[in-house]
């Protein structure tokens, strides 16, 4: 997964046996940890198994469905914060961004509360509302040099309170049959949200293998010293990745509006963390350098299954929070190579 | 990150600059949320509502009740919220207190049970009058604190969530299997409401509850779990009872997305208008609304009357100092009346029935 980052010039035309010996020998004395990166991928093929051995309905069409359904927006959520924490970052502003999309798309759009109807350009013009609050976060995160958490958790109250501002904190239903569809249309068996949620991982994915941006999230990531002194543009590539970030915050406020046919300001509370945990447990440390949108979409359906998986099992909610706990901690521990860990904070 | 004072970018940060940055967002925070309406004039007393935010529609139909009451009798109004912050709470309350010299009435919905001991003491001490509601300890009782704690106002969690319960019993029928969604488990609504529910399904044996789960109060959650629950009991589900409406509104939609909306009855509690539409529609079977706008305005009117001497709270029985108010049940039949007074229009509401909706003495546990 690591990205290559290009030799100083001198070094050009080495043969690569000259860094790989040491790894190929640590690899032959445990050769479990290649199999490390998978860590995140087995267990939720073994979670899987083990809840579809105790209810067999687990297996069914329509369950798969349902999961999917549920991972949807966690996954749209989870990949905008994945390049985040790549770089080493954190984006605390999930709820907020998330709450003024959806209350701005209930506004524009066909709504019990309104005369508007600006349909699909009201929902664009919102999802750029919240592109531009990520690039706010990105631009004040290196301009004024304050650390991302503290951006970010300025702009989370920030956004909850303009939605509460907008709304008066009363509630909007969406009228619109159109953005309603995402949730109640189906294409091929999935509503549709599910294949908006899959075209973003498609795209995420093509940014992270395919294009400079992804190579040099990684490289900052990894050690923003070294990168910024091998010629990255560190404060460009920042500022881009949390416009992304703040991008599909709004997406999964359209997805949610569109789900509960609703927007107010509380829409996205609870989903911060929820978002975070899906991309640890997916594999991408908090460290940055590490993992990516294939980790994270293993991580959402690890909690997209273990969600459905309790309440088929009929796991006591009194149990339920520590369940989810410990498969937490576990799909870390197994997944961190805590070799190559210098330090542990 | 090798180094302790540089930040994530790598830029040396002083933890003086830090903690400057972070005082003055508190500071301005702080500044924000005391937004007086107009100045504060001498004499008339100032009304003051303290509830945790304006951003869900509960607590903003509360703060239009309280200012139509300050309205009535040409009062400043203040609106305090805690945002589920305790400490700032109290803060803010102390604050106004100092600032308007205790000539003000004080209607609080605190963020937690403890908080009201504070609030009250320091209401006494500056002689401002004090209505709470919800949030009390047990020992904490307005007849010790004559005059300024005029009273406590809370709504039976018991009989409301045995009363949607019934009302989920009879749309189904009478027989058949339910699903039921609770609270965060550890607030006294939850424990309370699922106890009425109990009630009513002990009262009916032909009533099998299939599963209970807790959503936390939240749509989203409430989404997740009834679509898990269509795949383990399919059919089997004749009807729906969730602890709260905004979990019964996550209930609707996943019921929709699966075309079953209006199929399967749902009942939730608290009366929001999604909720009350929804009964109209036919896709819920009932909801009790707390009338949030007369606890706005009737907590500050109660506090009124006892601060002009109005009433004496010291000779008022105790089932009008600690009481239990009236909700109302929202079913089909009352559904279209309802929405044309309560929210198509603002409530008329008579200020000086202090007493009207008391439904008796809150149980001492």
């Amino acid at each position: 997964m690591e990205p290559q980052i290009g030799p100083p010039s001198a070094d050009r035309g080495t043969p690569p046996q000259i860094s790989s010996p040491e790894r190929r020998d640590r690899n032959s004395r445990r050769p479990l940890s290649r199999l490390k990166p998978y860590a995140p991928f087995f267990a939720l093929v073994a979670l899987s198994l083990l809840i579809g051995a105790m209810n067999a309905r687990f297996f069914e069409f329509n369950n798969l469905i349902r999961i999917a359904n549920s991972a949807a927006i966690p996954l749209v959520l989870a990949l905008g914060m994945t390049f985040v924490i790549v770089l080493g970052s954190i984006d605390l502003s999930v709820e907020g961004v998330l709450a003024i999309g959806a209350v701005l798309i209930s506004l524009l759009v066909r709504n019990n509360s309104n005369t508007n109807d600006f349909g699909w350009f009201g929902v664009v013009l919102a999802i750029l509302a919240c592109g531009a609050i990520g690039c706010a976060n990105g631009a004040i995160h290196v301009g004024l040099r304050i650390p991302s958490f503290m951006v970010t958790l300025g702009m989370w109250f920030i956004g909850v309170g303009v939605a509460t501002l907008l709304l008066g904190g009363s509630t909007v239903r969406v009228v619109d049959k159109g953005i309603r569809s995402l949730a109640l249309e189906r294409f091929l068996d999935f509503p549709i949200a599910v294949w908006i949620a899959l075209g973003t991982l498609g795209i995420t994915w093509i940014i992270e293998r395919q294009t400079r941006i992804g190579r040099y999230i990684y490289a900052i990531g990894g050690g923003e010293d070294l990168a910024a002194l091998s010629g990255i543009p560190v404060r460009r590539v920042k500022i881009i990745v949390f416009t992304i970030a703040g991008t599909l915050f709004g997406l999964g406020g359209l997805l949610s509006a569109a789900q509960l046919g609703l927007g107010n300001a509380l829409i996205g509370s609870g989903r911060l963390f929820s978002t975070v945990t899906a991309v640890v447990v997916g594999g991408t440390a908090l460290t940055g350098g590490e993992g990516g949108v294939i980790n994270t979409l293993v991580g959402v359906m690890i909690m997209a299954v273990l969600g459905n998986g309790m309440v088929l099992l009929g796991i006591s909610p009194d149990l339920q929070l520590g369940v989810q706990g410990v498969l937490i901690i576990l799909a870390v521990a197994l997944s961190l190579d805590r070799a190559r860990l210098k330090i542990v904070k | 990150m090798n180094s302790p004072n540089k930040d994530i970018t790598g830029i040396p940060i002083h933890r003086r600059t830090f903690l400057r940055r972070t005082a003055g967002f508190a500071g301005a925070t702080a500044v924000l949320s005391i937004v007086p309406r107009r100045a504060f004039a001498a004499g008339t007393p100032t009304m003051v509502n303290s509830i945790r935010s304006l951003s869900n529609p509960y607590h903003a139909t509360w703060n239009q009740g309280g200012q139509a009451f300050a309205k009535s009798i040409g009062a400043d109004y203040v609106t305090l919220v805690t945002e589920g912050d305790s400490e700032k709470g109290i803060a803010d309350i102390r604050a106004i207190l100092a600032k308007t010299g205790g000539n003000m009435v004080l209607n609080v919905d605190p963020n937690d049970s403890p908080d009201a001991r504070p609030i009250v003491d320091a209401c006494v001490k500056a002689g401002a009058y004090v209505v709470t509601q919800w949030n009390k300890p047990a020992d904490l009782h307005p007849w010790d604190f004559n005059p300024n704690y005029v009273a406590h106002i809370a709504f039976d969690g018991v009989h409301y969530g045995e009363d949607t319960a019934n009302a989920l019993i009879k749309a189904i029928g009478g027989s058949g299997g339910i699903v039921a969604l609770g609270g965060i488990l550890s607030n006294t609504p939850a424990i309370e409401r699922k106890a009425g529910l109990e009630k009513a399904l002990n009262a009916n044996p032909n009533i099998k509850l299939l599963d209970f789960q807790v959503a936390n109060w939240k749509s989203t959650e409430a989404f997740n779990i009834v679509s898990a629950w269509l795949t383990r009991f399919g059919g089997d589900i004749k009807g729906i009872w969730a602890a709260n409406d905004d979990m019964a509104v996550g209930t609707l939609e996943a019921l929709r997305a699966e075309k079953l909306a209006g199929k399967v009855p749902i009942t939730g509690i608290d009366g929001i208008k999604s909720a009350i539409e929804a009964v109209r529609a036919g896709e819920f079977a009932a909801t009790v609304s707390w009338d949030p706008y007369w606890q706005g305005s009737m907590g500050l009117s109660i506090a009124y009357a006892a601060k002009t001497g109005k009433i004496d709270p010291a000779k008022e029985p105790k089932e009008h100092r600690e009481f239990y108010g009236t909700g109302v049940l929202v079913t089909k039949e009352n559904a279209d009346e309802f929405y044309k007074t309560h929210i198509e229009s603002e409530p008329k509401i008579d200020f000086n029935d202090y007493w009207g909706r008391v439904t008796g003495q809150i149980r001492q546990s």
